[in-house]
């Protein structure tokens, strides 16, 4: 003899909806913010915070970078979408200056990359360094 | 039921009649940075901690001792609370009734939360004002005799927010302590501006030039508490503080 399936209520429906919608906006934070450590010990390098925003006519890139020397800035696009920064730091850090004690590594520089999904013009990029924080903007290429 | 999700260990006696100042981590971390300062330049010891399911399965380690990260520090007049990880964004309702429950049983006699107002061209500022809120008229009228400004109209979201609305329904006095900060980036001088605005109207002195001397250090190390930070942020909606209030 079969069952006959239980009728789901109005409420259970709305149940599973909350939970999809939940499920789908912790992996778009998941995607937004992937996990991994903020150091790289091969390549000497500490992850810096950065930041993109997108306007109608620009793509502006922002990173913290703090104890670093200005003038070693260098913003690189590896491709039509990904903006690669980096810098190198005035003074060496290693995870002792940290507090962290149990790993080993020495940091001298910092680096972000950041993927963009419209296209733009890095040929006319604007660089600004104010107060620890670089600001470069893109314009957006049309059409 | 509440109380079976969230409780607070108390360690050592807790002082009555204190004034309890709130920074947990939100933008900028300006109040987990001004509080953490202050725990240390007051060397304030751990009166407390709290111990939830609801938070991250965490303990961190400090001179190889195990801590919970939701901590508790205490003097004669004061007690600071931090927390050295984000609370996840759906915990951060109990989480802050209880501390809020916990403040009434404990008698507190005000409760300030301290944290950072997201300005978009932050990097312009070379100053960062201050705001402040308050619970009451009179507490208005106090910070505003005491020089500081006042946040007229805008929307507060997070801990600030719970801090207020769960002690207004307590009838706690409450104040929150806001700087102009980066919304995604540490902020050490926004903290620093933030704590010299709340002497105005505390009775403690603590000099906030060596936080400025470590701003640089205090970034570098903050950078993974931030981008944590930044993800419950997306999750409550902070960026609802940009928005303009109607009230016709």
């Amino acid at each position: 003899m079969s069952k006959k399936p239980r009728k789901r209520s109005i409420f259970d429906i709305m149940g599973e909806y909350t939970e999809d919608s939940d499920a789908f906006a912790d992996e778009l934070v998941e995607s937004a913010f992937p996990e991994g450590p903020s150091w790289n010990t091969e390549t000497c390098c500490l992850q810096a915070l950065s930041n993109v925003s997108v306007t109608s006519r620009e793509v502006i890139v922002t990173a913290d970078l703090p104890n670093i020397e200005p003038e070693t800035v260098k913003v690189e696009t590896a491709d039509e979408t990904l903006i690669e920064i980096t810098a190198k730091m005035k003074k060496k850090v290693q995870f002792a200056d940290l507090g962290i004690y149990h790993r080993k590594g020495e940091f001298s520089s910092l680096r972000c990359q950041d993927r963009v999904h419209v296209a733009f013009d890095a040929e006319k990029m604007k660089i600004s360094f104010k107060g620890g924080i670089l600001e470069v903007r893109f314009p957006r290429k049309r059409g | 039921m509440l109380s079976e999700a969230v409780k607070i260990v108390e360690k050592k006696t807790i002082p009555s009649e204190a004034t309890m100042l709130i920074g947990l981590p939100d933008v900028g971390l300006v109040g987990l940075i001004a509080t953490s300062y202050l725990i240390s330049e007051l060397d304030m010891e751990e009166v407390a901690y709290m111990d939830s399911d609801l938070l991250p399965p965490v303990v961190v380690l400090h001179k190889g001792l195990p801590h919970t990260p939701l901590r508790f520090y205490g003097n004669q007049n004061l007690i600071a609370v931090i927390s050295e990880l984000a609370v996840p964004a759906p915990s951060i309702y109990t989480v802050m009734q209880e501390i809020v429950d916990w403040a009434q049983a404990k008698k507190v006699k005000r409760i300030v939360s301290m944290g950072g107002i997201p300005a978009e061209n932050r990097q312009s500022i070379k100053e960062p004002q201050v705001f402040g809120a308050a619970s009451n008229q009179e507490l208005l009228d106090m910070l505003t005799k005491s020089g500081l400004n006042i946040m007229n109209e805008g929307y507060m979201v997070g801990p600030q927010a719970l801090s207020m609305r769960y002690s207004i329904n307590k009838n706690i006095p409450a104040i929150a302590i806001l700087a102009q900060s980066f919304y995604n980036y540490p902020d050490p001088q926004a903290a620093a501006i933030a704590l010299k605005e709340l002497q105005k109207i505390s009775d403690f002195k603590v000099d906030v030039s060596k936080l400025l001397e470590k701003g640089e250090e205090i970034r570098l190390k903050a950078r993974d508490i931030m981008k944590r930070t930044q993800e419950e942020m997306a999750r409550m909606k902070k960026a609802q503080e940009y928005d303009l209030p109607l009230y016709v």
